[in-house]
């Protein structure tokens, strides 16, 4: 009986296990113990791995990678905005929900996967600093969670059933939640840049 | 000529004392950038996603002029906050921005882009036929919708470039370069 309502959340509970397993590494203090240890990896990438040497040699590569890690923020953040705001009803209303939310997630994917890969090269040419940055972290951590969310959660529940058999709470919370999880992504990339 | 008019008007910017709030500002001048830039997500995230249902890479069963239609107006509410952030950026570094060869160079494609979309714009409304339905725009169509990617993919690269120094009135000498960034005394000097 129990087997069976918790195999109906399989992905929401992978999820929250995630979560719990995150806030046990904080309160634990693994992550205190890891840290430390990670202080050489982030120099290695930085002075050593091509990546880290192309970034603080060739400026101008740098800076287009940024670029490039702008421009595929924007599309994920366009294509995050169409559904989300379409969820609310704010938008594209005379278009199925259905169809923004499988018709944008392919673009959503790739421009995810562009933003992590730019977004390595740029962590790389700039690690040795990074590593110190609380908000770099924070932004990681977001990262994660929003991949996660948007993968094993959002898509999932959304693409399983027509979504006037959604109870609009959920589809609402599903949006809400979306939208603040991808603006403190960018937010913190923007604040990357200050500190 | 031109360029002594422009840097006049930036010295006569610099002297203001809301430019120098906005520098002097602990805050100020970092939530200014982080709103102009992350307002691109709204402005060029919608702008890149009606051309891309153009191309036919997104949403292919949505009728084109409906999603153009619905995401014009987050992209313009984008585009007006980008625009009035940009220009407090410019108001707040105004000598600095004015001699930047980047800012020149990405004041000419934004001029490039607007122009582009106004030819898209016409030529969306008088397109006729069913075209509408089908997976791809009619070839025209489709050409705006490049040239577009492209321009906003130039505009952003050299916004990007901007607070990068390599070529500054002081770090060249390219007689060329000096004139196109405006570097008045530099030239004066040679």
């Amino acid at each position: 009986m129990l087997g069976s309502i918790l195999s109906q959340y399989a992905r929401s509970l992978a999820v929250f296990a995630a979560f719990l397993l995150m806030v046990l590494v904080e309160s634990l203090g693994i992550r205190e113990a890891i840290y430390p240890g990670l202080e050489s990896f982030f120099n290695w990438m930085n002075q050593s791995s091509w990546l880290g040497v192309i970034g603080t040699t060739y400026g101008s590569v740098y800076a287009t990678v940024e670029a490039l890690h702008l421009l595929s923020m924007a599309v994920l953040g366009g294509t995050v905005l169409a559904t989300d705001l379409r969820l609310l009803g704010i938008i594209c209303k005379d278009v199925p929900s259905e169809t923004l939310v499988t018709g944008t997630h392919k673009c959503f994917r790739w421009a995810l996967l562009m933003a992590i890969l730019t977004g390595i090269f740029c962590a790389a040419g700039v690690a040795n600093k990074v590593y110190f940055m609380e908000v770099f972290w924070i932004k990681m951590l977001v990262l994660i969670t929003g991949s996660c969310f948007m993968l094993f959660i959002k898509q999932p529940l959304l693409t399983s059933r027509p979504h006037a058999q959604i109870n609009p709470w959920t589809i609402r919370l599903l949006a809400v939640t979306s939208m603040l999880i991808w603006f403190t992504v960018a937010a913190t990339g923007r604040w990357i840049g200050f500190s | 000529m031109i360029n002594e008019l422009l840097l006049q008007f930036a010295h006569w910017m610099e002297a203001q004392e809301y430019s120098q709030m906005l520098v002097a500002g602990y805050y100020s001048y970092s939530w200014l950038e982080a709103t102009h830039v992350l307002t691109l997500m709204v402005s060029i995230g919608s702008l890149f996603i009606i051309d891309f249902r153009m191309l036919g890479w997104v949403m292919p069963n949505v009728p084109a002029t409906t999603i153009a239609a619905r995401l014009h107006k987050p992209m313009i509410i984008g585009f007006v906050i980008m625009f009035i952030t940009g220009a407090l950026l410019v108001y707040a570094k105004p000598v600095e921005t004015i001699q930047s060869l980047w800012f020149r160079m990405k004041m000419i494609l934004l001029l490039l882009a607007f122009i582009n979309a106004w030819v898209f714009n016409n030529r969306l409304k008088s397109a006729e036929g069913n075209w509408d339905n089908d997976p791809v725009a009619p070839g025209p169509l489709r050409t705006g919708a490049i040239i577009s990617l492209v321009l906003w993919c130039g505009v952003v690269t050299l916004g990007r470039y901007i607070p990068y120094d390599w070529v500054d009135c002081t770090n060249t000498t390219n007689t060329t370069i000096l004139w196109a960034a405006g570097c008045v005394d530099q030239l004066n000097a040679l």
